[in-house]
């Protein structure tokens, strides 16, 4: 018994190094452990009377690239509105729920119709690929009015 | 008639070095502290966050020329460097060339000023040159 336990973690130990060298070469950009994206503006719960508003994308600990820039620990902001997190292993798709800003913005004007929505914002690398794990904010609900 | 061709160069040349860089800022572009406000006290001792604010122009580290992009400086007690000059990196300059868009600052007690100055692929400023607001916090 104890015998298998000590064979495992050798086993384990062995692995490591390989697995993280996996990852490190794998095609996703790796981000950094401590990477957060989030909203400054708006608050979750927020009233936006109008309709128009500036959204202020935030990010700690990783940078802004633009697309097709290969620069360790950055990406581009995407805004998703109104929609769930689509596939992590893909391009974001590109339309009116996918906002992409890969000229490097970190802030935009965005204008919604009256009634209640979401937005949640995810960072893409280079190709617009999610980051491995994924780099993404809480999903915040809006009203407007 | 050669000489005057010579000077009116020369006045280009210097025009050039005194309005900024090579790099042409975009129109509208603007520069803000989102945090903290003009005015502010805040408790000595504890690091506080910037943000940089940045309309109608986007970010890009160091090194990477794309249309309408530069990368953030943050100018600290001091005033703006000359314009079409690399800016200076060193505790009154603090350079975000990996793309930042916020930081953690710590200063002594008193008052400080704070400017945000954007710069080119070659940390030059852009022309016009991309500044904020210079603001006021007081320490203590």
């Amino acid at each position: 018994m104890r015998h298998t336990f000590v064979l495992a973690a050798l086993l384990a130990a062995l692995l490591q190094p390989g697995s993280l060298h996996a990852q490190a070469a794998a095609a996703p950009a790796a981000e950094p452990a401590n990477a957060q994206v989030y909203f400054i503006w708006p608050h979750d719960g927020s009233v936006i009377e109008g309709g128009k508003f500036w959204v202020r994308m935030g990010l700690r600990n990783m940078g802004i690239a633009p697309k097709g820039t290969a620069v360790p620990n950055t990406g581009h902001h995407h805004l998703l509105i109104d929609t769930g997190l689509p596939s992590m292993t893909e391009p974001i798709p590109n339309d009116r729920n996918h906002l992409h800003f890969g000229a490097g913005e970190t802030e935009a004007r965005v204008e919604l119709p009256p009634g209640t929505h979401t937005l949640q914002l995810l960072l893409g690398d280079k190709d617009h690929v999610p980051h491995k794990p994924p780099v993404v904010s809480k999903k915040i609900t809006v009203t407007v009015r | 008639m050669r000489s005057l061709f010579a000077i009116l160069a020369l006045g280009a040349a210097l025009g050039a070095a005194v309005t900024g860089g090579a790099t042409e800022a975009p129109p509208n572009a603007y520069c803000y502290i989102g945090w903290p406000s003009d005015g502010a006290v805040l408790p000595a001792g504890k690091p506080f966050r910037v943000w940089f604010g940045l309309r109608n122009m986007g970010v890009a580290p160091k090194g990477v020329a794309f249309e309408h992009t530069g990368h953030h400086h943050l100018l600290i007690d001091t005033d703006l460097p000359p314009a079409g000059q690399v800016i200076p990196s060193d505790r009154n300059h603090l350079h975000y060339g990996a793309g930042e868009t916020e930081t953690m600052l710590e200063l002594p007690p008193g008052k400080h000023t704070l400017q945000l100055l954007m710069g080119d692929d070659k940390h030059i400023p852009h022309t016009p040159p991309v500044a904020s607001k210079r603001i006021t916090i007081t320490i203590r």
